[in-house]
């Protein structure tokens, strides 16, 4: 909470140089040496500073940040980790997140959506961005920049609603194709992969095409130049760049997959198909009792690590692949 | 030939994500405005039958309109801060804003349950416990205000961040006081103007986050309107569809026009445009000398 504020007044202009450093303010003291706590020098840079511009400008967003977003992540982990004793006490420990075993299944259920979901749009994303960069229209590529991005942002409520007209046991679709007749029901992981495609293949045609437009055409020529066929080129060259960005974006994709809510509650609800997100709804909505609110902290936890390990993942493979692409 | 074929088949995946992408919408209109076949607007007569809708509407929309003030008012001198005083803050600013794309919307509705819940247990008439009661207010839920703006901020920074790049600041702001304009003064005239690109796409992304946002309105049991979609639809369910297809039309617009605006206004683009202007216009002078 006081991480922005606190280094603010030593970088404000708003307070001479000197007066600012902590340590260098009270006349008189030895140079290096901290005045009292309590004295005035030790606070005159920080008053003057506080009364900055930069302070001014800073504090309304830092507050919000505070009291919107850090305090209440930092009280789920604190409940997340917190165990009640035989005593009454509390005390830190990993019981919450042993308790998840129970949720097994939902974690099961959302890897397997996940990791099934993602790999199909990773796979049909990169094949669409290709041959998006293989058409070699600037045109085409910024139209289809700005539509991924809309949609990448989908996953809300609306396309659960649009998925059960289409594909839902009355849908108009489902009823054209027969999809009875395969088994599929949109109310399972089947319809959730198809459902998470609308955004997932979007958000990788997103993050790939870059990489692919980027492909530089000196590099297919040295290629060709030095005899190398179209094969040689995508071995040694095109496959090797691409992968960093590919694996990325996939990456990317599961996290996103792992994170959706809206849409599966509404596709689902709180029945049939536990899900991690789900779990949690469901959990909170239970009340106080019954160590519900600790376990569903835990999975809010789980969800921001795993949200964590993604974005650190992916942002290294995308600078990998970035090196090759400026 | 082998070579026409080969061109063409490059559009067939892109053909076939673009059908993806659209059947479900188009399925969607048919089945709100083609019940039993023929065309008919009688799921829209839910606009002025139900008043829940309108209620939830009116939320959303006082939502949006105190989330965009908010957003705009605390994001734009914040950066504008590290950008021309405090640089050296600028990577904690930006790891700040960063930070909420990494916490799910419904784990963030986990720990705002959890705060709400701990100001309430604080005892009746305690300060905690009031400012917890008038955050969450049925009617204009602050909460949600809040965290919106916490979960429209990775974005927005970004853009408002490279949109303060692309300008010399410092330049227009000392040449600005050189004039005699205080810092404001110059803020609100020089450099708002300079990133009108970036503000209009803070602007209209907030618009749509906060009309699409279901998971934290959800949990905290406020009627927003993609949760007043969700309790409708067990009872009306073409309602629900015919008013999920306008929420999802204008939220798609809302972003396009947000895109498009932080391209169209951007600094470098209004400069390679005047610099053609100008182009022209020495040209022509120079003709007519």
């Amino acid at each position: 909470m006081s991480v922005p504020v606190a280094p603010t007044p030593g970088s404000a202009p708003g307070a001479p140089p000197g007066a600012a450093a902590p340590g260098g303010g009270a006349p008189g003291a030895p140079p290096g040496a901290r005045p009292p706590l309590l004295s005035r020098g030790r606070w005159d840079g920080v008053t003057t500073a506080l009364r900055s511009p930069a302070v001014l400008a800073l504090a309304p967003l830092t507050l919000i940040i505070a009291v919107f977003f850090l305090v209440p992540i930092f009280g789920m982990t604190t409940i997340a980790f917190a165990v009640q004793t035989d005593d009454g006490g509390t005390r830190i420990g990993l019981d919450n997140f042993l308790d998840l075993s129970s949720h097994s299944r939902a974690m099961r259920n959302s890897v397997l959506i996940s990791v099934v979901g993602s790999l199909i749009a990773a796979v049909a994303g990169s094949i669409t961005a290709f041959c998006i960069a293989q058409i070699k229209s600037e045109r085409l590529d910024s139209v289809v920049a700005v539509f991924s991005s809309v949609l990448a942002n989908d996953g809300g409520a609306p396309l659960a609603f649009s998925f059960i007209v289409t594909l839902g046991n009355t849908g108009i679709i489902f009823g054209l194709l027969g999809l009875e007749a395969i088994g599929f029901t949109l109310y399972s992981w089947q319809g959730l992969v198809a459902m998470y495609q609308y955004f997932l293949i979007p958000t990788m045609i997103m993050v790939t095409l870059p990489t692919f437009v980027g492909l530089r055409k000196e590099w297919t020529e040295a290629n060709t130049s030095l005899g190398g066929s179209r094969l040689t080129f995508w071995r040694r060259v095109g496959i090797p760049i691409a992968t960093p960005a590919l694996l990325g974006g996939w990456i990317l994709l599961f996290g996103s997959a792992f994170a959706t809510y809206a849409s599966a509650a509404v596709l689902i609800g709180s029945g049939g198909f536990p899900l991690i997100p789900l779990s949690i709804d469901s959990l909170l909505g239970s009340g106080l009792g019954a160590g519900g609110q600790s376990t569903a902290m835990a999975l809010g936890v789980t969800m921001v690590v795993i949200a964590v390990v993604v974005l650190f993942f992916f942002n290294r493979l995308q600078r990998r692949s970035a090196r090759w692409l400026q | 030939m082998a070579s026409v074929n080969w061109r063409y088949s490059n559009w067939l995946p892109i053909v076939a994500v673009a059908l993806y992408v659209t059947v479900p919408v188009l399925c969607s209109i048919y089945y709100a405005v083609f019940p039993g076949g023929r065309f008919s607007l009688s799921a829209y007569s839910v606009i002025t039958d139900d008043a829940s809708l309108a209620a939830a509407a009116t939320r959303t929309l006082l939502i949006a309109a105190l989330t965009i003030v908010t957003l705009v008012a605390t994001l734009v001198p914040a950066v504008l801060a590290v950008h021309l005083w405090a640089p050296r803050l600028r990577p904690v600013l930006e790891i700040l804003c960063t930070l909420p794309l990494v916490v799910p919307p419904i784990a963030l509705a986990a720990g705002v349950v959890a705060l709400l819940r701990w100001g309430a247990q604080q005892g009746r008439g305690s300060l905690a416990s009031e400012v917890s009661q008038f955050i969450q207010h049925p009617d204009l839920p602050l909460i949600l205000v809040g965290t919106y703006v916490v979960l429209c901020l990775p974005f927005t920074f970004r853009s408002i961040d490279a949109g303060l790049r692309t300008i010399p600041l410092k330049a227009m702001v000392e040449g600005s006081s050189s004039l005699g304009s205080s810092v404001w003064g110059t803020v609100w005239r020089v450099v708002i103007p300079n990133i009108r690109g970036p503000v209009l796409f803070s602007v209209f992304f907030a618009t749509a986050v906060c009309l699409g946002e279901f998971a934290i309105a959800a949990t905290l049991n406020r009627e927003t309107i993609p949760v007043w979609l969700f309790t409708v639809s067990n009872s009306n369910f073409r309602a629900s569809i015919a008013i999920a297809v306008l929420l999802n039309l204008s939220t798609w617009i809302l972003l396009l026009v947000a895109t498009l605006s932080a391209g169209r206004f951007s600094a470098l683009g209004k400069a390679k445009r005047k610099a053609a202007a100008l182009d022209e216009a020495t040209t022509l002078e120079k003709e007519a000398h």
